[in-house]
């Protein structure tokens, strides 16, 4: 990797760092909407075994925060390979879509966690308000699908140096 | 409920000490199936596998084939088809509820 005025030495640490914010923030997230979905899930379980099928949707979309995160930290990784010139600019490109897909991702798991926990212990009580749930919890998942998508496009503006 | 069925079966065991095999416990077989039917499992460890092998084998497999090293449309058809796991989820559920329903009402007409 050879030093130059727009690649220096320190520009892979920000591409790095932005495929661990990706992954750490994602995950938390993800794991968060799950544990806490997860305990609603259990609450309800014991009173209506039958519902616990559809009552495990949040634990799939928590899922998926996981899974946009994985897929942009996949994509920035293959961007850095230690015999090219990687620019500075490219590491805060990717630090920017890394932190975008992880802060969204954990905002989505904070959501989906909370409205999964409460919505399925309201299921439990009154089955009109699946329908409502699942919107909700639809909702709650875009926000995690945006940040995807601005990484994205994040990604497609690094040019060689 | 297991709690409950422990219960009653060494209930049965003494029924059994104390009179002949002849007794309509005794000649009844006991419910020994899993609580989650096995179809049941199957279609969880299948969205499970979907879930963990699908959407990155997705990426790996389109990134060279189909759209030729673009990586943001291999990440796109990626996050698509964790969507699509998870509406095939969402109707999976739906179903299961009312297969549910119609199995109890053939069991109920069975019973008349």
């Amino acid at each position: 990797m050879a030093e130059s005025e727009t690649a220096p030495k320190f520009a892979p640490f920000f591409g790095m760092g932005g495929i661990a914010f990706a992954m750490i923030f994602g995950c938390a997230g993800a794991a968060y909407g799950t544990a806490k979905a997860g305990i609603g899930i259990a609450g309800v379980g014991t009173f209506r075994p039958d519902l616990i099928m559809k009552s495990l949707i949040p634990v799939v979309m928590a899922g998926i925060i996981a899974v946009y995160s994985l897929v942009i930290a996949v994509l920035i990784a293959s961007a850095i390979t230690p015999d090219k010139k990687y620019s500075l600019f490219n590491g805060f490109l990717h630090l920017a879509a890394g932190l975008s897909v992880g802060l969204t991702g954990l905002a989505a798991g904070y959501t989906i966690g909370i409205v999964g926990d409460t919505g399925v212990r309201a299921y439990m009580q009154q089955s009109r308000i699946f329908v409502g749930m699942v919107l909700i919890l639809i909702f709650g998942e875009v926000l995690g699908l945006y940040g995807l998508i601005v990484g994205l496009i994040l990604n497609t503006s690094t040019g060689e140096v | 409920m297991t709690s409950r069925r422990i219960v009653s079966n060494e209930k049965t065991l003494l029924e059994k000490d104390d009179n002949n095999d002849r007794t309509p416990t005794a000649s009844e077989k006991s419910n020994i199936t899993p609580a989650v039917p096995a179809a049941v499992i199957m279609k969880l460890l299948g969205f499970t596998a979907a879930m963990v092998g699908g959407p990155i084998g997705m990426y790996f497999l389109t990134l060279n084939t189909v759209f030729r090293g673009n990586s943001t449309w291999a990440g796109a058809t990626a996050a698509f088809t964790a969507n699509l796991v998870l509406i095939a989820y969402v109707i999976v559920a739906m179903k299961e509820d009312q297969s549910d329903q119609l199995a109890a009402g053939e069991s109920a007409k069975k019973n008349r």
